[in-house]
């Protein structure tokens, strides 16, 4: 299947994600695409299965001209796309879940289960793999989810299979065993659009790359062309490669919080680490590694089993959040939408939630204060906002995490845990989100940032930990951190030489 | 220099006029179904638009309509409470017992409104604590309650004894103040205090959080299993009112038949006056109009001389109407 994008363009709103994106996609290829978060690789992929509509421009395949592409479409032409987020059913079968919607029948009503268990087993041996069709989903790991997906566009004869990031949560050797799977693929004309950020998965398995950034079309070529530095500069710019040669200020030597062997389980066991005065630390790690759990209990959101964790010296009561907060630890969590914004609120009543849980003393809401607290926010946060009074969800992602960091910057904390603040938003919010970061230890706030993203971490850390199913792996100065050496620890890759 | 600024009705209208009317429109058009409403019931008798006809309105819906008020917070902090007409029941059976046993008026309104709050913290415990969908939790309790009603008058009512209650207890239901009800007056109170308490308190935002967001609320600080104990005790305290005033109005209470179908119209109520069924949004006044239009619609249904057997059919047909409406104009908000 020969694919070529003519000139597509995509606007949100204001915001135009995608500007005059053309270039071509040829037959039994896998076609590396290349870009960082919010360049547009989502966008233009959902154009392509069939999930968003260009606003301008088309889509050309074997010949054919699109002016948009519906789900239905994506189907006959045979165009599959395997999402980062897996679109499994867990309390399906995995042979129900590979017929969804598709299921086969005897007597147009009854359900041809044989049938349809036969043939996920054919497919499986196909693919040379060892998965029983009449297991639940939820019983198979991550790989073998990922794989079901490939069987499933495999079983409807896809001619394209659009992969978004299928390798974050695979250790290598299942990703070896998956690049055999896309070779095979291959082999049988079936071409593949392949999105990563890991540079060496993009050479070792793509032939063809193609780099987006901020919504533009930058270069197509051949892998054998170029090397991984070409490649980076590529994707971020020259602009922001020149400040490479960044340097951390020193920090101060007075322990902050003192994170003694807290264990939750099956989480994380036995972490211990401690953050300085006006330090920020970066936690890193891969789908798995309990990094999730660990800032929740931090922050007194999830029960730990045993440890212990010093503010100052004196031990933290992490029985309810109130009482942290109290302490002085605020947390920006992760998954904006379902964490952090009241859809129904305005931005204003969004900036004052923690103030009131923490500090408001008075009995009656005072409107005026409550204008103050949020244009003083406004202030150093840099909220663009028409009115205070409009309801938070007008607002763009970047903007919407600003006016949570304003809910917290209100409360003055000692600590700020930072649960992947950066999700979501374009590349101008995000650096402003440095800033502030930068500003705040600046100002002699203990940071822990939640991330998986090497170059943010590269951008804010003194410090990287990197965790490893629920283990601290390695700890990284800043001196030691590169993007290889932070890989090599999230896969475990020490550890299973051993 | 001054010049005294003559009054230019353009000008008013484009900064004061216009904006009113369209927020009245956009963000409280619970208030359009009522006036519809009050239209159609104006061709229906003459005399419907009377201040004595609407003052009388908003008279008999002041025992569902307080109830409404706690079923608001309810349903904007997400969940439902089905137990209302059961609670009201219960607590009017008991508080009749202890008139009758001390023949106070204080005692037996302290009575209500503390025996209301604990059967309402009952199920606040249920659903906050114990995690139980509070839809399962008040279907339980409302058959329970009223089981225990029923059990305590054996099948029958319970009576006050009427010397006493002619002497002191009707007078509260009956008697008016300023030419207007007694019940009235204790209703829009009743309605003040509960806007103030959504609209000016911590309380009242953390009532809307918990609905619009309850893992965001939790993260910021809120203690939501406390929140929901408190929204749903506050809601048996007001039906413990309300339930005092049934006492006064009626002088007694039929166990089996008291309070039944409460919750339905609490809910209806609710629902015409703009809260949303999925929590978060609501306005404690919409549902005061809500109950209003409730009680016009049986009004009209009443002077059209419509046969009794389709009046609820009618009225099912009328809520549904005024909810769509409302979807309507709602949509105009995008």
């Amino acid at each position: 299947m020969i694919v070529k994008f003519n000139n597509i363009s995509k606007n949100f709103g204001a915001i135009q994600a995608l500007k005059n994106v053309s270039f071509e996609i040829g037959d039994s290829e896998i076609h590396g695409l290349l870009g960082e978060n919010g360049a547009g690789k989502s966008t233009l992929m959902n154009i392509l299965g069939g999930v968003l509509r260009p606003t301008e421009g088309n889509i050309e395949i074997d010949g054919q001209e699109y002016s948009f592409i519906t789900a239905s479409i994506a189907k006959e032409l045979g165009i599959a796309f395997i999402h980062q987020e897996l679109n499994l059913i867990n309390d399906l079968k995995v042979f129900e879940n590979l017929f969804l919607h598709n299921e086969l029948v005897q007597g147009k009503v009854y359900l041809n289960k044989k049938e349809m268990i036969n043939k996920s087993y054919a497919v499986f041996k196909r693919m040379n793999v060892d998965i029983d069709p009449t297991v639940f989903v939820r019983e198979l790991d991550t790989l073998q989810k990922q794989l079901v997906e490939i069987a499933r566009a495999i079983l409807f004869d896809s001619k394209l299979i659009i992969m978004d990031e299928p390798t974050t949560a695979l250790t290598n050797k299942e990703i070896d065993n998956l690049f055999g799977i896309m070779k095979d693929l291959k082999s049988h004309n079936i071409s593949c659009i392949y999105i990563s950020h890991k540079m060496p998965e993009l050479f070792a398995i793509c032939d063809k790359y193609t780099v987006l950034r901020d919504g533009k079309f930058i270069k197509s070529g051949f892998f054998k062309d170029i090397n991984e530095e070409t490649a980076t500069n590529l994707l971020v710019g020259r602009s922001i490669v020149e400040d490479k040669n960044i340097k951390r200020d020193q920090v101060n030597s007075e322990k902050v919080l003192e994170i003694k062997n807290i264990t939750c389980e099956p989480f994380f066991r036995n972490i211990s680490f401690d953050i300085k005065k006006g330090e920020v630390v970066a936690i890193t790690g891969l789908f798995g590694d309990g990094r999730g759990e660990l800032s929740e209990s931090l922050f007194g959101a999830r029960k730990i089993t045993s440890g212990e964790v010093l503010l100052d010296g004196t031990k933290l009561n992490l029985s309810s959040i109130k009482n942290v907060m109290k302490s002085g630890i605020s947390m920006i969590p992760r998954n904006r939408k379902e964490r952090s914004i009241i859809k129904d609120f305005s931005i204003l009543n969004n900036v004052s939630v923690a103030h009131f849980t923490s500090k408001h003393k008075k009995l009656f809401i005072n409107n005026k204060e409550e204008l103050e607290r949020f244009e003083r926010n406004q202030k150093v946060t840099n909220i663009k906002v028409g009115s205070p009074k409009d309801l938070v969800t007008s607002l763009s992602g970047g903007n919407q995490q600003k006016v949570i960091f304003s809910r917290w910057f209100e409360l003055d904390s000692e600590v700020y845990i930072l649960d992947n603040p950066t999700q979501g938003i374009d590349v101008g919010a995000k650096f402003e989100i440095y800033q502030l970061i930068n500003k705040l230890a600046k100002q002699g706030k203990s940071i822990i940032v939640f991330s998986s993203e090497f170059q943010e971490i590269h951008k804010i850390a003194h410090r990287c930990i990197v965790m490893y199913r629920g283990d601290i792996n390695k700890i990284l100065t800043f001196d030691q951190l590169n993007e290889v050496d932070v890989m090599y620890y999230s896969t475990g890759s020490n550890r299973k030489e051993s | 220099m001054e010049t005294k600024a003559k009054f230019d009705f353009k000008e008013f209208w484009h900064n004061k006029g216009w904006p009113f009317l369209r927020n009245i429109f956009i963000n409280h058009n619970y208030v359009v179904s009522l006036i519809i409403l009050l239209i159609i019931g104006s061709f229906a008798s003459s005399n419907f638009l009377s201040f004595a006809n609407i003052i009388n309105l908003v008279k008999s819906s002041t025992f569902i309509g307080i109830i409404a008020l706690g079923m608001t917070l309810v349903i904007i902090s997400g969940n439902i409470d089905l137990s209302v007409g059961s609670v009201l029941a219960l607590v009017a059976a008991n508080t009749a017992v202890v008139f009758n046993a001390t023949h106070s008026v204080f005692i037996s309104l302290l009575f209500a409104i503390v025996f209301g709050a604990i059967l309402g913290a009952i199920n606040g415990f249920f659903i906050g604590k114990a995690k139980v969908a509070s839809f399962i939790v008040t279907l339980a309790t409302m058959t329970a309650f009223r089981s225990l009603t029923i059990q305590q008058g054996q099948g029958g009512p319970i009576l006050i004894d009427q010397e006493a209650y002619y002497g002191i207890l009707r007078e509260i239901a009956y008697g008016k103040f300023l030419n207007i009800p007694n019940l009235v007056w204790i209703f829009v109170i009743v309605v003040g205090l509960v806007i103030l308490l959504m609209t000016k308190t911590k309380f009242g935002r953390y009532v809307y959080a918990v609905g619009s967001n309850e893992k965001a609320a939790r993260l910021s600080g809120i203690n939501v299993d406390r929140i929901k104990i408190y929204i749903f005790s506050l809601t048996g305290l007001l039906t413990g009112i309300a339930a005092f005033l049934y006492v006064t109005r009626f002088g007694s209470v039929d166990t089996a038949t008291a309070g039944k179908g409460f919750e339905l119209d609490a809910i209806a109520a609710v629902a015409i006056g703009g809260t949303s069924m999925a929590g978060g949004r609501g306005f404690v006044q919409g549902t005061f109009f809500g109950i209003v239009v409730l009680y016009a619609i049986d009004a009209i249904l009443t002077s059209f001389k419509v046969p009794a057997f389709v009046n609820d059919l009618i009225k099912g047909i009328l809520i549904l109407g005024a909810v769509l409406l409302q979807k309507a104009l709602d949509r105009n908000k995008k």
